[in-house]
Protein backbone atom coordinates (compact mmCIF):
# COMPACT_ATOMS: atom_id res chain seq x y z
CA UNK A 1 0.00 0.00 0.00
CA UNK A 2 2.99 2.27 0.46
CA UNK A 3 3.71 1.87 -3.29
CA UNK A 4 0.19 2.97 -4.29
CA UNK A 5 0.44 5.95 -2.00
CA UNK A 6 3.65 6.98 -3.69
CA UNK A 7 1.96 6.71 -7.10
CA UNK A 8 -1.07 8.69 -6.08
CA UNK A 9 0.64 11.65 -4.43
CA UNK A 10 2.58 12.90 -7.45
CA UNK A 11 -0.42 12.10 -9.66
CA UNK A 12 -2.65 14.22 -7.48
CA UNK A 13 -0.15 17.06 -7.51
CA UNK A 14 0.23 16.97 -11.29
CA UNK A 15 -3.53 16.81 -11.78
CA UNK A 16 -3.99 19.63 -9.29
CA UNK A 17 -1.48 21.78 -11.18
CA UNK A 18 -2.98 20.89 -14.55
CA UNK A 19 -6.49 21.78 -13.42
CA UNK A 20 -5.32 25.05 -11.87
CA UNK A 21 -3.55 26.02 -15.09
CA UNK A 22 -6.52 25.11 -17.28
CA UNK A 23 -8.74 27.08 -14.91
CA UNK A 24 -6.65 30.19 -15.45
CA UNK A 25 -6.72 29.92 -19.23
CA UNK A 26 -10.41 28.93 -19.55
CA UNK A 27 -12.49 31.61 -21.22
CA UNK A 28 -9.72 33.34 -23.13
CA UNK A 29 -8.50 30.25 -25.04
CA UNK A 30 -11.93 30.04 -26.67
CA UNK A 31 -11.56 33.55 -28.08
CA UNK A 32 -8.19 32.68 -29.59
CA UNK A 33 -9.75 29.52 -31.07
CA UNK A 34 -12.66 31.65 -32.31
CA UNK A 35 -10.48 34.04 -34.28
CA UNK A 36 -8.16 31.33 -35.59
CA UNK A 37 -11.16 29.36 -36.85
CA UNK A 38 -12.68 32.43 -38.48
CA UNK A 39 -9.44 33.17 -40.28
CA UNK A 40 -9.15 29.55 -41.44
CA UNK A 41 -12.74 29.47 -42.69
CA UNK A 42 -12.60 32.62 -44.81
CA UNK A 43 -10.76 33.40 -48.03
CA UNK A 44 -8.81 36.64 -47.61
CA UNK A 45 -7.38 37.36 -51.06
CA UNK A 46 -5.88 40.71 -50.16
CA UNK A 47 -4.44 39.55 -46.86
CA UNK A 48 -6.33 42.07 -44.75
CA UNK A 49 -5.99 39.65 -41.84
CA UNK A 50 -2.21 39.69 -42.00
CA UNK A 51 -1.99 41.03 -38.45
CA UNK A 52 -3.87 37.95 -37.20
CA UNK A 53 -0.71 36.15 -36.12
CA UNK A 54 -1.17 33.30 -33.66
CA UNK A 55 2.48 32.38 -33.17
CA UNK A 56 3.36 34.48 -30.13
CA UNK A 57 0.56 34.20 -27.62
CA UNK A 58 0.88 36.90 -24.99
CA UNK A 59 -1.79 38.46 -22.78
CA UNK A 60 -4.17 40.45 -24.92
CA UNK A 61 -2.30 39.70 -28.17
CA UNK A 62 -5.51 39.34 -30.16
CA UNK A 63 -6.54 42.84 -29.06
CA UNK A 64 -4.15 44.40 -31.55
CA UNK A 65 -5.55 42.36 -34.49
CA UNK A 66 -7.19 44.45 -37.17
CA UNK A 67 -10.95 44.52 -36.71
CA UNK A 68 -10.83 43.17 -33.14
CA UNK A 69 -11.98 45.25 -30.18
CA UNK A 70 -11.46 43.69 -26.75
CA UNK A 71 -13.25 44.19 -23.47
CA UNK A 72 -9.91 44.97 -21.81
CA UNK A 73 -6.62 45.72 -23.56
CA UNK A 74 -4.65 42.99 -21.81
CA UNK A 75 -7.24 40.21 -21.86
CA UNK A 76 -8.06 38.01 -24.86
CA UNK A 77 -11.81 38.57 -24.80
CA UNK A 78 -13.47 39.95 -27.92
CA UNK A 79 -16.10 42.66 -27.54
CA UNK A 80 -16.64 43.63 -31.19
CA UNK A 81 -15.51 42.20 -34.49
CA UNK A 82 -15.46 44.65 -37.41
CA UNK A 83 -14.28 43.15 -40.68
CA UNK A 84 -15.94 45.51 -43.14
CA UNK A 85 -14.70 46.07 -46.72
CA UNK A 86 -12.05 43.36 -46.73
CA UNK A 87 -13.03 41.43 -49.89
CA UNK A 88 -13.58 38.37 -47.68
CA UNK A 89 -15.18 35.33 -49.30
CA UNK A 90 -16.85 32.30 -47.79
CA UNK A 91 -19.79 31.41 -45.58
CA UNK A 92 -20.91 33.06 -42.37
CA UNK A 93 -18.15 31.98 -39.93
CA UNK A 94 -20.06 29.88 -37.40
CA UNK A 95 -16.91 29.51 -35.30
CA UNK A 96 -17.73 33.00 -34.09
CA UNK A 97 -19.90 31.27 -31.50
CA UNK A 98 -16.67 30.63 -29.60
CA UNK A 99 -16.24 34.35 -28.99
CA UNK A 100 -18.57 34.06 -26.03
CA UNK A 101 -18.37 37.73 -25.00
CA UNK A 102 -19.07 39.17 -28.45
CA UNK A 103 -21.60 41.99 -28.66
CA UNK A 104 -20.91 43.61 -32.04
CA UNK A 105 -20.45 41.95 -35.44
CA UNK A 106 -19.83 43.88 -38.64
CA UNK A 107 -19.09 41.81 -41.74
CA UNK A 108 -20.51 44.38 -44.15
CA UNK A 109 -19.20 45.01 -47.67
CA UNK A 110 -17.54 41.67 -48.36
CA UNK A 111 -18.28 38.73 -50.68
CA UNK A 112 -19.78 36.39 -48.07
CA UNK A 113 -22.47 33.98 -49.23
CA UNK A 114 -24.70 31.18 -48.07
CA UNK A 115 -27.30 31.48 -45.34
CA UNK A 116 -27.42 33.45 -42.14
CA UNK A 117 -27.19 30.71 -39.48
CA UNK A 118 -30.59 29.40 -38.42
CA UNK A 119 -29.33 29.30 -34.81
CA UNK A 120 -27.73 32.72 -34.73
CA UNK A 121 -29.08 33.50 -31.24
CA UNK A 122 -27.43 30.36 -29.89
CA UNK A 123 -24.14 31.31 -31.50
CA UNK A 124 -24.29 34.94 -30.42
CA UNK A 125 -26.74 35.38 -27.52
CA UNK A 126 -25.36 38.77 -26.48
CA UNK A 127 -25.35 40.42 -29.88
CA UNK A 128 -26.25 44.13 -29.72
CA UNK A 129 -25.32 45.09 -33.28
CA UNK A 130 -25.36 42.96 -36.44
CA UNK A 131 -24.31 44.36 -39.81
CA UNK A 132 -24.21 41.86 -42.69
CA UNK A 133 -25.09 44.38 -45.37
CA UNK A 134 -23.57 44.41 -48.86
CA UNK A 135 -22.72 40.72 -49.19
CA UNK A 136 -24.25 37.80 -51.11
CA UNK A 137 -26.17 36.17 -48.28
CA UNK A 138 -29.19 34.20 -49.45
CA UNK A 139 -31.99 32.25 -47.87
CA UNK A 140 -34.27 33.63 -45.17
CA UNK A 141 -33.86 35.97 -42.24
CA UNK A 142 -33.74 33.36 -39.46
CA UNK A 143 -36.46 33.28 -36.83
CA UNK A 144 -33.66 32.81 -34.31
CA UNK A 145 -32.82 36.51 -34.69
CA UNK A 146 -35.93 37.21 -32.60
CA UNK A 147 -34.13 35.53 -29.67
CA UNK A 148 -31.27 38.02 -29.81
CA UNK A 149 -32.85 39.85 -26.90
CA UNK A 150 -30.24 42.58 -26.60
CA UNK A 151 -29.96 43.51 -30.24
CA UNK A 152 -30.19 47.25 -30.98
CA UNK A 153 -29.19 47.31 -34.65
CA UNK A 154 -29.88 44.89 -37.52
CA UNK A 155 -28.56 45.78 -40.96
CA UNK A 156 -29.09 43.22 -43.71
CA UNK A 157 -29.32 45.54 -46.72
CA UNK A 158 -27.95 44.67 -50.14
CA UNK A 159 -27.99 40.87 -50.06
CA UNK A 160 -30.11 38.19 -51.76
CA UNK A 161 -32.35 37.38 -48.83
CA UNK A 162 -35.74 35.92 -49.67
CA UNK A 163 -38.88 34.75 -47.94
CA UNK A 164 -40.77 36.65 -45.27
CA UNK A 165 -39.42 38.76 -42.43
CA UNK A 166 -40.19 36.89 -39.19
CA UNK A 167 -43.02 38.77 -37.47
CA UNK A 168 -41.49 37.86 -34.11
CA UNK A 169 -38.78 40.46 -34.72
CA UNK A 170 -41.37 42.98 -33.54
CA UNK A 171 -40.91 41.55 -30.04
CA UNK A 172 -37.30 42.72 -29.81
CA UNK A 173 -37.48 45.34 -27.07
CA UNK A 174 -34.17 47.05 -27.67
CA UNK A 175 -34.28 47.24 -31.46
CA UNK A 176 -33.60 50.77 -32.73
CA UNK A 177 -32.56 50.17 -36.36
CA UNK A 178 -33.83 47.52 -38.79
CA UNK A 179 -32.79 47.91 -42.42
CA UNK A 180 -33.26 45.24 -45.09
CA UNK A 181 -33.34 47.28 -48.30
CA UNK A 182 -32.23 45.79 -51.60
CA UNK A 183 -33.14 42.15 -51.06
CA UNK A 184 -35.87 39.85 -52.41
CA UNK A 185 -38.05 39.79 -49.31
CA UNK A 186 -41.82 39.32 -49.54
CA UNK A 187 -44.83 39.54 -47.29
CA UNK A 188 -45.88 41.88 -44.50
CA UNK A 189 -43.31 43.91 -42.61
CA UNK A 190 -43.16 43.44 -38.82
CA UNK A 191 -45.46 45.53 -36.66
CA UNK A 192 -42.92 47.05 -34.29
CA UNK A 193 -44.42 48.06 -30.93
CA UNK A 194 -41.70 50.67 -30.54
CA UNK A 195 -42.68 53.32 -33.09
CA UNK A 196 -39.19 54.79 -33.05
CA UNK A 197 -37.48 51.90 -34.84
CA UNK A 198 -35.63 53.25 -37.86
CA UNK A 199 -36.59 51.01 -40.78
CA UNK A 200 -35.68 50.73 -44.43
CA UNK A 201 -37.57 48.27 -46.61
CA UNK A 202 -36.91 49.82 -50.00
CA UNK A 203 -36.19 47.75 -53.11
CA UNK A 204 -37.87 44.57 -51.94
CA UNK A 205 -40.56 44.02 -54.57
CA UNK A 206 -42.67 41.67 -52.49
CA UNK A 207 -42.82 43.51 -49.15
CA UNK A 208 -46.11 45.02 -48.11
CA UNK A 209 -47.48 47.08 -45.23
CA UNK A 210 -47.63 50.67 -43.94
CA UNK A 211 -46.02 53.13 -46.43
CA UNK A 212 -45.54 50.20 -48.83
CA UNK A 213 -48.03 48.50 -51.13
CA UNK A 214 -51.11 47.05 -49.39
CA UNK A 215 -50.89 43.50 -48.11
CA UNK A 216 -53.29 41.10 -49.87
CA UNK A 217 -56.12 39.84 -47.61
CA UNK A 218 -55.38 36.11 -47.37
CA UNK B 1 -0.81 116.47 -6.40
CA UNK B 2 -1.78 114.98 -9.74
CA UNK B 3 1.75 113.68 -10.24
CA UNK B 4 1.66 111.92 -6.89
CA UNK B 5 -1.66 110.29 -7.75
CA UNK B 6 -0.51 109.12 -11.18
CA UNK B 7 2.78 107.69 -9.83
CA UNK B 8 0.83 105.97 -7.08
CA UNK B 9 -1.55 104.55 -9.67
CA UNK B 10 1.26 103.23 -11.87
CA UNK B 11 3.00 101.64 -8.87
CA UNK B 12 -0.23 99.99 -7.87
CA UNK B 13 -0.70 98.82 -11.45
CA UNK B 14 2.78 97.22 -11.55
CA UNK B 15 2.22 95.65 -8.14
CA UNK B 16 -1.10 94.22 -9.30
CA UNK B 17 0.53 92.65 -12.36
CA UNK B 18 3.24 91.09 -10.20
CA UNK B 19 0.68 89.62 -7.82
CA UNK B 20 -1.42 88.31 -10.70
CA UNK B 21 1.68 86.79 -12.27
CA UNK B 22 2.52 85.04 -8.98
CA UNK B 23 -1.03 83.76 -8.60
CA UNK B 24 -1.07 82.46 -12.17
CA UNK B 25 2.28 80.74 -11.71
CA UNK B 26 1.10 79.12 -8.49
CA UNK B 27 -2.23 77.94 -9.93
CA UNK B 28 -0.42 76.59 -13.00
CA UNK B 29 1.00 73.98 -10.64
CA UNK B 30 -2.41 73.06 -9.25
CA UNK B 31 -2.49 69.91 -11.37
CA UNK B 32 0.93 68.94 -10.07
CA UNK B 33 -0.34 69.47 -6.54
CA UNK B 34 -3.34 67.26 -7.25
CA UNK B 35 -1.15 64.45 -8.54
CA UNK B 36 1.23 64.92 -5.65
CA UNK B 37 -1.69 64.52 -3.27
CA UNK B 38 -2.37 61.18 -4.99
CA UNK B 39 1.26 60.16 -4.67
CA UNK B 40 1.23 61.01 -0.95
CA UNK B 41 -1.73 58.70 -0.51
CA UNK B 42 -0.14 55.73 -2.22
CA UNK B 43 2.39 53.05 -1.33
CA UNK B 44 4.63 52.59 -4.35
CA UNK B 45 6.85 49.51 -3.88
CA UNK B 46 8.16 49.59 -7.45
CA UNK B 47 8.98 53.32 -7.37
CA UNK B 48 6.92 54.02 -10.47
CA UNK B 49 6.25 57.51 -9.07
CA UNK B 50 9.89 58.31 -8.54
CA UNK B 51 9.87 60.99 -11.24
CA UNK B 52 6.89 62.78 -9.63
CA UNK B 53 8.74 65.86 -8.40
CA UNK B 54 6.42 68.46 -6.89
CA UNK B 55 9.01 71.22 -7.17
CA UNK B 56 8.79 71.27 -10.97
CA UNK B 57 6.68 73.98 -12.59
CA UNK B 58 4.20 71.44 -13.97
CA UNK B 59 3.82 67.66 -13.93
CA UNK B 60 4.22 67.30 -17.70
CA UNK B 61 7.69 65.78 -17.51
CA UNK B 62 6.62 63.19 -14.93
CA UNK B 63 6.56 59.59 -16.12
CA UNK B 64 3.09 58.08 -16.62
CA UNK B 65 1.66 61.60 -17.01
CA UNK B 66 0.73 63.04 -20.41
CA UNK B 67 -0.09 66.71 -21.08
CA UNK B 68 -1.57 68.65 -23.97
CA UNK B 69 0.05 71.63 -25.68
CA UNK B 70 -1.17 73.88 -22.86
CA UNK B 71 0.73 71.81 -20.29
CA UNK B 72 -2.49 70.48 -18.83
CA UNK B 73 -2.74 66.83 -17.84
CA UNK B 74 -4.68 64.65 -20.30
CA UNK B 75 -3.60 61.13 -19.27
CA UNK B 76 -2.52 59.31 -16.13
CA UNK B 77 -1.28 55.80 -17.01
CA UNK B 78 -0.60 53.76 -13.87
CA UNK B 79 -2.09 50.38 -14.75
CA UNK B 80 -0.35 47.23 -13.42
CA UNK B 81 1.92 49.20 -11.09
CA UNK B 82 1.52 47.35 -7.77
CA UNK B 83 0.23 50.53 -6.14
CA UNK B 84 -1.54 50.38 -2.78
CA UNK B 85 -3.50 53.07 -1.02
CA UNK B 86 -6.46 55.24 -1.85
CA UNK B 87 -7.61 57.68 -4.49
CA UNK B 88 -7.90 61.38 -3.56
CA UNK B 89 -10.60 63.96 -4.24
CA UNK B 90 -7.99 66.25 -5.80
CA UNK B 91 -8.09 64.07 -8.93
CA UNK B 92 -11.25 66.01 -9.74
CA UNK B 93 -9.12 69.09 -10.37
CA UNK B 94 -7.53 67.64 -13.51
CA UNK B 95 -10.18 69.22 -15.69
CA UNK B 96 -8.59 68.27 -19.02
CA UNK B 97 -8.06 64.65 -18.03
CA UNK B 98 -9.20 62.23 -20.75
CA UNK B 99 -7.73 58.89 -19.62
CA UNK B 100 -7.52 57.77 -15.99
CA UNK B 101 -5.85 54.36 -16.07
CA UNK B 102 -5.40 52.93 -12.59
CA UNK B 103 -6.39 49.33 -13.29
CA UNK B 104 -4.76 46.23 -11.86
CA UNK B 105 -3.33 47.63 -8.63
CA UNK B 106 -4.16 47.16 -4.94
CA UNK B 107 -6.11 50.38 -4.54
CA UNK B 108 -8.62 50.48 -1.70
CA UNK B 109 -11.13 52.96 -0.35
CA UNK B 110 -13.84 54.67 -2.32
CA UNK B 111 -14.17 56.16 -5.79
CA UNK B 112 -14.11 59.94 -5.13
CA UNK B 113 -17.32 61.76 -6.08
CA UNK B 114 -15.11 64.54 -7.45
CA UNK B 115 -14.27 62.37 -10.46
CA UNK B 116 -17.64 63.62 -11.69
CA UNK B 117 -15.93 66.96 -12.36
CA UNK B 118 -13.73 65.46 -15.06
CA UNK B 119 -16.02 66.46 -17.90
CA UNK B 120 -13.42 65.65 -20.56
CA UNK B 121 -12.94 62.09 -19.36
CA UNK B 122 -13.11 59.47 -22.11
CA UNK B 123 -11.85 56.43 -20.17
CA UNK B 124 -12.18 55.55 -16.50
CA UNK B 125 -10.40 52.27 -15.79
CA UNK B 126 -10.33 51.33 -12.13
CA UNK B 127 -10.83 47.60 -12.67
CA UNK B 128 -8.98 44.87 -10.77
CA UNK B 129 -8.46 46.70 -7.47
CA UNK B 130 -10.01 46.50 -3.98
CA UNK B 131 -12.22 49.56 -4.20
CA UNK B 132 -15.24 49.72 -1.89
CA UNK B 133 -18.33 51.85 -1.52
CA UNK B 134 -20.74 52.96 -4.21
CA UNK B 135 -20.37 54.03 -7.82
CA UNK B 136 -20.76 57.83 -7.44
CA UNK B 137 -23.88 59.26 -9.05
CA UNK B 138 -21.71 62.15 -10.20
CA UNK B 139 -20.18 59.91 -12.88
CA UNK B 140 -23.38 60.66 -14.78
CA UNK B 141 -21.87 64.09 -15.51
CA UNK B 142 -19.12 62.60 -17.64
CA UNK B 143 -20.74 63.41 -20.96
CA UNK B 144 -17.79 62.23 -23.05
CA UNK B 145 -17.16 58.95 -21.25
CA UNK B 146 -16.72 56.00 -23.61
CA UNK B 147 -15.09 53.38 -21.40
CA UNK B 148 -16.27 52.71 -17.84
CA UNK B 149 -14.56 49.62 -16.44
CA UNK B 150 -14.95 49.15 -12.70
CA UNK B 151 -15.04 45.35 -12.74
CA UNK B 152 -13.32 43.14 -10.17
CA UNK B 153 -13.54 45.35 -7.10
CA UNK B 154 -15.77 45.15 -4.01
CA UNK B 155 -18.13 47.97 -4.95
CA UNK B 156 -21.56 48.02 -3.30
CA UNK B 157 -24.84 49.83 -3.76
CA UNK B 158 -26.81 50.35 -6.93
CA UNK B 159 -25.99 51.30 -10.50
CA UNK B 160 -26.67 55.07 -10.71
CA UNK B 161 -29.49 55.87 -13.13
CA UNK B 162 -27.57 59.02 -14.05
CA UNK B 163 -25.25 56.84 -16.14
CA UNK B 164 -28.08 56.08 -18.58
CA UNK B 165 -27.73 59.69 -19.75
CA UNK B 166 -24.11 59.21 -20.76
CA UNK B 167 -24.80 58.52 -24.42
CA UNK B 168 -21.13 58.29 -25.36
CA UNK B 169 -20.72 55.07 -23.33
CA UNK B 170 -19.47 52.21 -25.48
CA UNK B 171 -17.90 49.73 -23.06
CA UNK B 172 -19.32 49.09 -19.58
CA UNK B 173 -17.86 46.47 -17.28
CA UNK B 174 -19.21 46.32 -13.73
CA UNK B 175 -18.76 42.57 -13.34
CA UNK B 176 -17.37 40.91 -10.22
CA UNK B 177 -18.51 43.35 -7.55
CA UNK B 178 -21.22 43.39 -4.88
CA UNK B 179 -23.60 45.72 -6.65
CA UNK B 180 -27.31 45.34 -6.02
CA UNK B 181 -30.65 46.61 -7.18
CA UNK B 182 -32.13 46.86 -10.66
CA UNK B 183 -30.15 46.88 -13.86
CA UNK B 184 -31.11 49.90 -16.00
CA UNK B 185 -32.04 49.16 -19.62
CA UNK B 186 -33.00 52.65 -20.83
CA UNK B 187 -30.93 55.33 -22.50
CA UNK B 188 -27.36 54.30 -23.17
CA UNK B 189 -27.86 51.10 -21.15
CA UNK B 190 -29.87 49.60 -23.99
CA UNK B 191 -26.48 48.56 -25.36
CA UNK B 192 -25.37 46.53 -22.37
CA UNK B 193 -25.85 42.82 -21.87
CA UNK B 194 -25.50 40.47 -18.88
CA UNK B 195 -21.78 40.29 -19.65
CA UNK B 196 -21.40 43.80 -18.20
CA UNK B 197 -22.96 42.77 -14.90
CA UNK B 198 -21.74 39.19 -14.29
CA UNK B 199 -21.06 38.04 -10.74
CA UNK B 200 -22.96 40.68 -8.81
CA UNK B 201 -25.28 38.39 -6.87
CA UNK B 202 -27.51 41.25 -5.71
CA UNK B 203 -28.22 42.72 -9.16
CA UNK B 204 -31.75 42.11 -10.43
CA UNK B 205 -31.96 41.34 -14.17
CA UNK B 206 -34.48 43.43 -16.13
CA UNK B 207 -38.04 42.11 -16.57
CA UNK B 208 -38.67 39.97 -19.63
CA UNK B 209 -35.05 38.92 -19.62
CA UNK B 210 -34.66 35.40 -20.95
CA UNK B 211 -33.27 32.72 -18.64
CA UNK B 212 -29.68 33.57 -19.32
CA UNK B 213 -27.74 31.40 -21.74
CA UNK B 214 -24.72 30.93 -19.51
CA UNK B 215 -22.50 33.96 -20.04
CA UNK B 216 -18.69 33.85 -20.14
CA UNK B 217 -17.55 31.72 -17.24
CA UNK B 218 -16.26 33.61 -14.22
CA UNK B 219 -12.56 34.51 -14.12
CA UNK B 220 -10.07 32.00 -12.76
CA UNK B 221 -9.98 33.50 -9.27
CA UNK B 222 -13.59 32.63 -8.62
CA UNK B 223 -13.71 29.24 -10.36
CA UNK B 224 -15.13 26.60 -8.07
CA UNK B 225 -15.18 23.31 -9.92
CA UNK B 226 -11.50 23.16 -10.79
CA UNK B 227 -10.07 23.37 -7.26
CA UNK B 228 -12.72 20.91 -5.99
CA UNK B 229 -11.65 18.08 -8.28
CA UNK B 230 -8.05 17.90 -7.11
CA UNK B 231 -9.21 18.23 -3.51
CA UNK B 232 -11.35 15.15 -4.08
CA UNK B 233 -8.27 13.39 -5.42
CA UNK B 234 -6.27 14.36 -2.36
CA UNK B 235 -9.13 13.17 -0.16
CA UNK B 236 -9.20 9.84 -2.00
CA UNK B 237 -5.44 9.68 -1.61
CA UNK B 238 -5.61 10.12 2.16
CA UNK B 239 -8.48 7.65 2.39
CA UNK B 240 -6.52 5.10 0.45
CA UNK B 241 -3.53 5.48 2.72
CA UNK B 242 -5.75 4.99 5.77
CA UNK B 243 -7.27 1.80 4.46
CA UNK B 244 -4.01 -0.12 4.51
Amino acid sequence: MVKSRQIFSPLSSVTFLFLIISDITYGTDTDIFCLKSIKDSLKDPQNYLQSWNFNHKTEGFICSFIGVECWHPDENRVLNLKLSQMTLTGLFPRAIGNCTSLTGLDLSANNLSGIIPENIATLLPFLTSLDLSSNDFSGVIPLSLANCTYINTIKLDQNQLSGQIPQQLSLLQRLKTFTVSNNSLVGPVPNFTNAHVLVNYSNNKGLCGPSLKHCPNN
Amino acid sequence: MERLTSSFMSSFFVWAILVLDLVLKASGNQEGDALNALKSNLLDPNNVLQSWDATLVNPCTWLHVTCNSDNSVTRVDLGNADLCGQLVSQLGQLTNLQYLELYSNNLSGKIPEELGNLTNLVSLDLYLNNLTGPIPTTLGNLAKLRFLRLNNNTLTGGIPMSLTNVFSLEVLDLSNNYLEGEIPVNGSFSLFTPISYQNNPGLIPPKNAPSPVSPTPPPASSGLLMPVLPLLLLYADSNFSLSY
